[in-house]
């Protein structure tokens, strides 16, 4: 359903995510845990495209969704003036696709719109033009829960709820009315339908963010850090919610600090700490017996 | 100097027509003002190089000339360039509305640069477009926290009407130079007209709080 290659991000200097590869299947769901400032939230944000990334590709269902990445596709790094260069100086072709990769020679501005030659330009637009996914088109195939819930504090609860159904997916406003009744009344929000979000608490705001996300139906559910910002006492009935939503077998992707309740929903949980995928195994494996040292020493920390 | 207001009676009439002219010049140019800010603010939040320069530069214009200028380039100047006729009202509607849109469409770029970036990120993260994303999240948001800003601009701008006057449209200002002109008193003529213009003032700054409270609605609890 998802992969993730080699994805890198930087922000400045600052080298968030460093060739991060991952793949989600359909029905999974994925857990991603680490140590604050890991590139999780990164991760997941670049899954919406939120963030694009710096290096890297991002396939839904066997489509491009990020710009593609020219050093993911030798053919395309064959193709260039620099590598054609490198070869009349007598460098053998490995090689000079590892130079290319590593100084990053074909993303430097002026290279790539003059220099580069029509071969290498055709071929970056062959893989645009016959894989892409259109942004807006991912999006509603991939919802997302924010940490900070992000209501429109305009909009009533249920106005939240079938604004995007009705403007997006053009969905009548009956229809939209009534999926979205029955949402609220599965997240246990249906009697808040017509108040303000600023007179909800945080929990319900968030089962509120999770209706609205799910009135999309969407296909995957990113979660980034869904009981972050909630008060000890509402986390739960927040968890309970995105509990019930694994087990309908919608794929879900949560980067999360409940540790417990990653444990107990996931199918994977994928470790990620300076910016690098550290494990990936099942909760039983990485829980008892974590592979890695980082693991280990995060786990001690936290459980 | 004896005053003496009653002098003031049979020009009643006058006053009334002259206020609907002011009144008509100011939601006119209001009205205009806030439909070409929008458009403008946006270009000032554009990625793009051109349309930011274009809105700077428009912004810049506006704010560098006096208005009385604008208004007699407009009115005599403009006119004998192009060959366009403006009526003295639609010239002087026409420069209000131009400066307004530009004070206006500075507070609100003000007023979208401070949504949070998570509303952005939540009517994407919905597939919402740009254009349904901006006209029914971001700017209500925007224009809601310009509110103030712009009932202010409002005042400004009813003030300002005013010099309308200098190109002969009778409207209250000019109106009290006809009464002076006819009767050969000006302290009741133009006492009369400051109390207009305070009166009116008055009113739109309690309509003003009335429809922030309003709108507010949204934030109790």
């Amino acid at each position: 359903m998802i992969e993730v290659k080699g994805l890198y991000k930087d922000f400045g200097t600052l080298h968030v995510l460093s060739g991060v590869s991952l793949t989600v299947n359909n029905g999974e769901v994925v857990s991603i845990i680490g140590p604050s400032g890991g590139g999780k939230s990164t991760l997941l944000r670049s899954i919406n495209l939120l963030e694009t990334p710096t290096y890297g590709e991002i396939w839904v269902d066997g489509k491009l969704i990020t710009p593609p990445d020219p050093y993911l596709h030798f053919d395309v790094i064959r193709s260039s003036r620099t590598y054609a260069a490198m070869l009349a100086a007598g460098k053998q072709d490995m090689e000079a696709i590892q130079e290319i990769k590593e100084k990053d020679l074909l993303k430097e501005k002026d290279l790539f719109h003059t220099k580069e030659g029509s071969e290498y330009r055709r071929l970056m637009k062959e893989i645009t033009k016959h894989d892409f996914m259109d942004t807006n088109i991912v999006r509603q195939r991939i919802g997302m829960v924010f940490q900070h819930f992000n209501l429109f504090p305009h909009k009533t609860v249920m106005e939240n709820m079938i604004y995007a159904p009705m403007t997006v997916k053009k969905v009548p406003k009956e229809k939209a009315v009534a999926k979205a009744k029955e949402l609220l009344d599965s997240v246990g929000m249906l009697e808040k339908q017509d108040v303000y979000p600023g007179t909800l608490s945080g929990g319900q705001k968030q089962r509120v963010a999770i209706a609205r996300t799910l009135a999309m139906e969407p296909e995957v559910v990113l979660f980034d850090e869904p009981t972050s910002a909630l008060d000890p006492e509402m986390v739960k009935e927040v968890l309970d919610v995105i509990k019930r939503l694994a087990t309908t077998g919608i794929t879900m992707v949560l980067v999360t600090h409940e540790m417990g309740f990653a444990r107990e929903v996931s199918d994977r949980i994928c470790f990620l700490d300076g910016g690098k995928l550290i494990e990936d195994a099942p909760p039983e494996v990485f829980f008892a017996s974590p592979k890695s040292e980082r693991a280990q020493a995060f786990l001690n920390k936290v459980l | 100097m004896q005053l003496d207001f009653s002098i003031l009676i049979k020009y009643i009439p006058m006053f009334g027509s002259a206020l609907l002219v002011t009144l008509k010049v100011t939601f006119c140019s209001l009205a205009l003002a806030l439909v070409l800010s929008i458009p403008l603010s946006l270009c000032k939040i554009s990625k793009v190089k051109f349309l930011q320069g274009f809105a700077a530069f428009y912004t810049s214009i506006f704010r560098g000339v006096p208005m009385l200028v604008q208004v007699f380039m407009m009115y005599f100047g403009i006119p004998l360039v192009t060959g366009l006729k403006f009526t003295a009202f639609s010239a002087g509607t026409i420069v209000f509305a131009m400066n307004s849109a530009a004070y206006i469409s500075e507070s609100m770029r003000g007023g979208i640069n401070a949504i949070d970036r998570g509303q952005y990120e939540a009517a994407m993260a919905l597939g919402v477009p740009y254009t349904p994303m901006m006209k029914d999240i971001i700017l209500p948001q925007a224009i809601k926290s310009v509110l103030p800003s712009l009932v202010n601009e409002f005042i400004g701008l009813l003030k300002n009407t005013t010099l309308i006057a200098s190109i002969g449209l009778v409207d209250l200002l000019r109106t009290g130079q006809l009464i002076q002109a006819a009767t050969y008193r000006a302290f009741e003529p133009f006492f009369a007209i400051a109390v207009f213009y305070y009166l009116l003032v008055m009113i739109l700054s309690y309509c003003g709080k009335l429809l922030e409270r309003k709108v507010n609605k949204s934030d109790r609890g």
